[in-house]
C-alpha cells in the first residue's frame, strides 16, 4: 500500500450491493500514473462492476474512489469521462448505424459543448489523426463502412481506437481480446505495450498468455474482493489464487 | 442519407427552387393558398425528422410548438386590426365580450410586429427547452417520452381552451389584420406569401441540414444509436437532446406563424392530436432519417389528401388507407420513401463496381476472390 499516496486512481474501501447480493466487497485498489495494470478473476468476481464503479455506470454503496486527487464517485459520467477516463466495455459497444470514421470522429471528443460541435463540419482538424488510428488499428480500408458490417474482431478494435481518439490519462480496457484470434491478439499485446507509459491502463482479462506479455503487477478479484496482487508468477503461484480458480479449470482457462 | 454533401446539398438546392418557381406557373391564387399550407406541413416534417430522425426522440406533440407560434402571429395581427376589431383602446373584441376592460400583460408586447415574430420561434423552443430538460436530464426516453409529448400538448391546449378571455377560448383568435413587413402585404392568398412561405421552408430546411452535418448532428446521431455510450465519452447527452427538441420547436414555430398567416385565423385544433399524429405519418413516409424525405413525404400525403377532399366518402377511406399504409411502412419500411430511393442507389453504385471489377478481373486474368 506504499504507493497508495501518489496513485492516480485510488479505490477506498468500495463496496457494491445489487439488491443485498454484494458485487464488489470493500475493495482497495490503487494504481499509479502510467501503469498497465491487469484485474483477472474467475466469472463473476466482480471485474466489469468495478470498472462500472469507476466510470460511473454503476455508483457504490459505500468507500470512496479518487482520480487525480478528487472523488470522482458522486459525479455523472459525462463528468467521470472528463476528468479523463476512457472505457472500453466487454460487449463491444460502437455506433453500429454509423460508419466507421463517424465512430471515429464522435471518439474524439476533446470538446464537448453542442454549440462548439455544431460548428465543426467534416473533422478536417482531425481527420489526419484519426485516420493514423484507423490505421494503428487496421481499420484503414474501412473507413467508409457500416461499424454493424465489421467483423467482431474488428469491432473489438474499433472501439479501442475510438478510445484512443478520445485519448484520456486513464483507460479502462474489459475483456479487449475477446473473440480475438491468436494473431489479432498478439497484435493488441503489441499496441498495449506501446500505450505503457503515455496512458494509465486497467485492463481486464482472461487469456492468461495475454496478460503475462503485458501485465507489470496483477491483481486478482474473487467473489468481489482483492485477493492477490503481483507479477504474474507470483500470483500463479499463490495457493489462495489456485482455489478461486479451481473450479473453472484453472488460471487461464477461466 | 447521402455520403457525397455536395450532391446532397445540390438535390436539396434543387427541390428548394422548384417550390420557389411554383407561382411563375400556378396563377390561381386558392391553388398557391392551398400549396403555401402543404409546404408549411413540409416545415413541419422536417421538424420533426430533426428530432426523431435524428435523436431517436418521437415527439407526438409537436402541434404544441406549432400552435404556440401560430398564437404569437394571431395576437400581434389582432393588435393591428385597431380599431376595427378591437376597439379604439386596442382592446380584442372578443375580450370585450368576455368583459375584460384592460389589455392583459401577455398582449402588451404582441404590439410590437418584431417581438410578435421573435417570440414565434422563441417562446415555442423555450417551451421545448423546459420540457425537454425535465425529461433528457431525468433520463426519461422512448415511450415514455413521447407519451409526455403527448400529454404536453393535451395540457396546453387545455389552458388556451380554457382561459377564454386571454385566448379566445375555443374559437380562438380571428378576424386578423393583414402581415405587412417592409412595405409588402402578404395576403393569404397573394403570390407574396407563397414566396414568404417557400422562402421560410428553405432556409430552415437547410439549417437544419446544418445542424445534421455538424459534428453535433452526428453526436446526436450517436444518441440515437447507443445513448448510453455516448455519455462515457464526456458528452452531456441531456444537452445535447434539449438543444436538438428546442431547435425542431423553433422550426415549428416558424411554421405555426406562417400558418397564422396563410389560414388568417389561430384555433386550439391546431395544438391538437390528429396534426401531431399526422406529421408522425408524413415523416414516417417519406423517411424520418432524411430531411428533404420527410418533407416531401408531408407534400405528397397531404397533396394526396387534399385532392381527395373534396368526396366525403374518399375522405374517410383515405384515413383508412392512411392508417394502413403508416402500420406498413413502420414494419417494413422504416426508413420510408428516401430508404427505397438511397436503397436503389446504393444497389446501381455496387453494380457498377462489381462491373468494374468483373471487367478489370477478366483484362489482367487474375484469378476470382481477394481484390483490392
Ligand atoms: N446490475 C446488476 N444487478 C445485479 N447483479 C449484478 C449486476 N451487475 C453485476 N451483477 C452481479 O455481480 C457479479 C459480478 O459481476 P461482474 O460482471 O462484475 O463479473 P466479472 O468479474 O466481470 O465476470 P466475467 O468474467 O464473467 O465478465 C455477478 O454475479 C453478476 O451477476
Ligand atoms: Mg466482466
Amino acid at each position: 500500500m506504499t504507493g497508495m499516496a501518489q496513485a492516480q486512481l485510488a479505490l477506498r474501501d468500495v463496496t457494491v450491493s445489487f439488491g443485498g447480493f454484494v458485487a464488489v466487497d470493500r475493495l482497495d485498489l490503487a494504481v499509479n500514473r502510467g501503469e498497465l495494470r491487469c484485474l483477472i478473476g474467475p466469472n463473476g468476481a466482480g471485474k466489469t462492476t468495478t470498472l462500472d464503479l469507476i466510470c460511473g455506470r454503476a455508483r457504490i454503496s459505500s468507500g470512496a474512489i479518487v482520480f487525480d486527487g478528487t472523488e470522482i464517485h458522486q459525479l455523472s459520467e459525462f463528468e467521470i469521462a472528463r476528468t479523463g477516463i476512457g472505457r472500453k466495455f466487454q460487449v463491444p459497444s460502437v455506433f453500429r448505424e454509423l460508419s466507421v470514421r463517424d465512430n471515429l470522429e464522435i471518439g474524439s471528443s476533446r470538446q464537448h459543448g453542442v454549440l462548439h460541435n455544431l460548428g465543426r463540419f467534416g473533422g478536417a482538424a482531425d481527420r489526419e489523426r484519426l485516420e493514423r488510428l484507423a490505421e494503428l488499428v487496421g481499420l484503414s480500408d474501412d473507413l467508409g463502412k457500416q461499424a454493424a458490417q465489421l467483423s467482431h474482431g474488428q469491432t473489438q478494435w474499433l472501439e479501442i481506437a475510438l478510445i484512443l481518439a478520445q485519448d484520456p490519462p486513464l483507460i479502462l480496457m474489459d475483456e479487449p481480446t475477446a473473440g480475438m484470434t491468436a494473431h489479432e491478439t498478439g497484435k493488441t499485446a503489441e499496441l498495449f505495450n506501446t500505450l505503457r507509459g503515455k496512458h494509465t491502463l486497467i485492463v481486464v482479462e482472461h487469456d492468461m498468455g495475454f496478460v503475462r506479455d503485458i501485465a507489470e503487477t496483477i491483481s486478482v478479484m474473487h467473489q468481489g474482493r482483492l485477493l492477490a496482487q503481483g507479477t504474474a508468477d507470483e500470483v500463479s503461484d499463490d495457493p489462495q489464487v489456485r482455489e478461486a480458480y479451481l473450479g473453472s479449470g484453472g488460471i487461464g482457462h477461466a | 442519407m447521402s455520403n457525397k454533401p455536395i450532391l446532397q446539398l445540390l438535390i436539396y438546392g434543387a427541390v428548394c427552387l422548384a417550390l420557389l418557381l411554383i407561382p411563375a406557373f400556378v396563377d390561381d391564387a386558392f391553388l398557391l393558398n392551398k400549396f403555401a399550407r402543404y409546404l408549411i406541413f413540409g416545415m413541419l416534417a422536417v421538424a420533426l425528422s430533426l428530432s426523431w430522425g435524428y435523436a431517436g426522440i418521437l415527439n407526438l406533440g409537436q402541434a404544441t410548438t406549432f400552435g404556440l407560434g401560430s398564437y404569437c402571429m394571431a395576437m400581434a395581427l389582432k393588435l393591428k386590426t385597431v380599431p376595427i376589431h378591437t376597439g379604439a383602446e386596442g382592446l380584442p373584441d372578443f375580450m370585450v365580450w368576455n368583459n375584460v376592460t384592460e389589455l392583459p400583460w401577455l398582449w402588451w408586447p404582441f404590439q410590437s410586429l418584431p417581438f410578435a415574430v421573435a417570440a414565434g420561434i422563441l417562446v415555442p423552443a423555450a417551451f421545448a427547452a423546459l420540457l425537454g430538460w425535465f425529461m433528457f436530464g431525468g433520463r426519461v426516453a422512448g415511450v415514455y417520452s413521447a407519451i409526455i409529448t403527448l400529454a404536453a400538448m393535451v395540457v396546453v391546449n387545455l389552458i388556451i381552451v380554457d382561459q377564454q378571455s386571454y385566448t379566445g377560448g375555443f374559437n380562438g383568435i380571428t378576424d386578423l389584420a393583414r402581415f405587412e413587413v417592409l412595405g409588402i402585404s402578404f395576403d393569404a392568398y397573394a403570390r407574396s406569401t407563397y414566396l414568404l412561405v417557400a422562402a421560410c421552408l428553405t432556409v430552415a430546411l437547410f439549417a437544419a441540414l446544418a445542424v445534421t452535418r455538424s459534428k453535433t448532428g452526428l453526436i446526436l446521431q450517436a444518441i440515437r444509436d447507443q445513448e448510453e455510450r455516448v455519455r462515457f465519452f464526456g458528452y452531456d447527452v441531456a444537452r445535447y437532446k434539449t438543444f436538438v427538441f428546442a431547435a425542431s420547436a423553433a422550426i415549428a414555430g416558424l411554421a405555426g406563424m406562417l400558418y397564422t398567416i396563410v389560414m388568417e385565423f389561430a384555433s386550439p385544433t391546431f395544438l391538437g392530436v390528429p396534426l401531431s399524429l399526422s406529421i408522425v405519418i408524413w415523416v414516417a413516409v417519406g423517411g424520418r432519417q432524411s430531411l428533404l424525405g420527410a418533407m416531401l413525404g408531408a407534400l405528397l400525403v397531404t397533396g394526396v389528401q387534399g385532392s381527395l377532399s373534396e368526396s366525403e366518402t374518399f375522405l374517410s377511406t383515405w384515413t383508412l388507407v392512411m392508417g394502413g399504409l403508416f402500420v406498413l411502412i413502420v414494419l417494413f419500411m422504416p426508413r420510408g420513401l428516401a430508404g427505397i430511393v438511397s436503397g436503389l442507389r446504393r444497389r446501381g453504385t455496387a453494380r457498377k463496381a462489381a462491373a468494374q471489377q468483373s471487367g478489370s478481373v477478366g483484362a489482367t486474368g487474375a484469378p476470382a476472390g481477394r481484390t483490392a
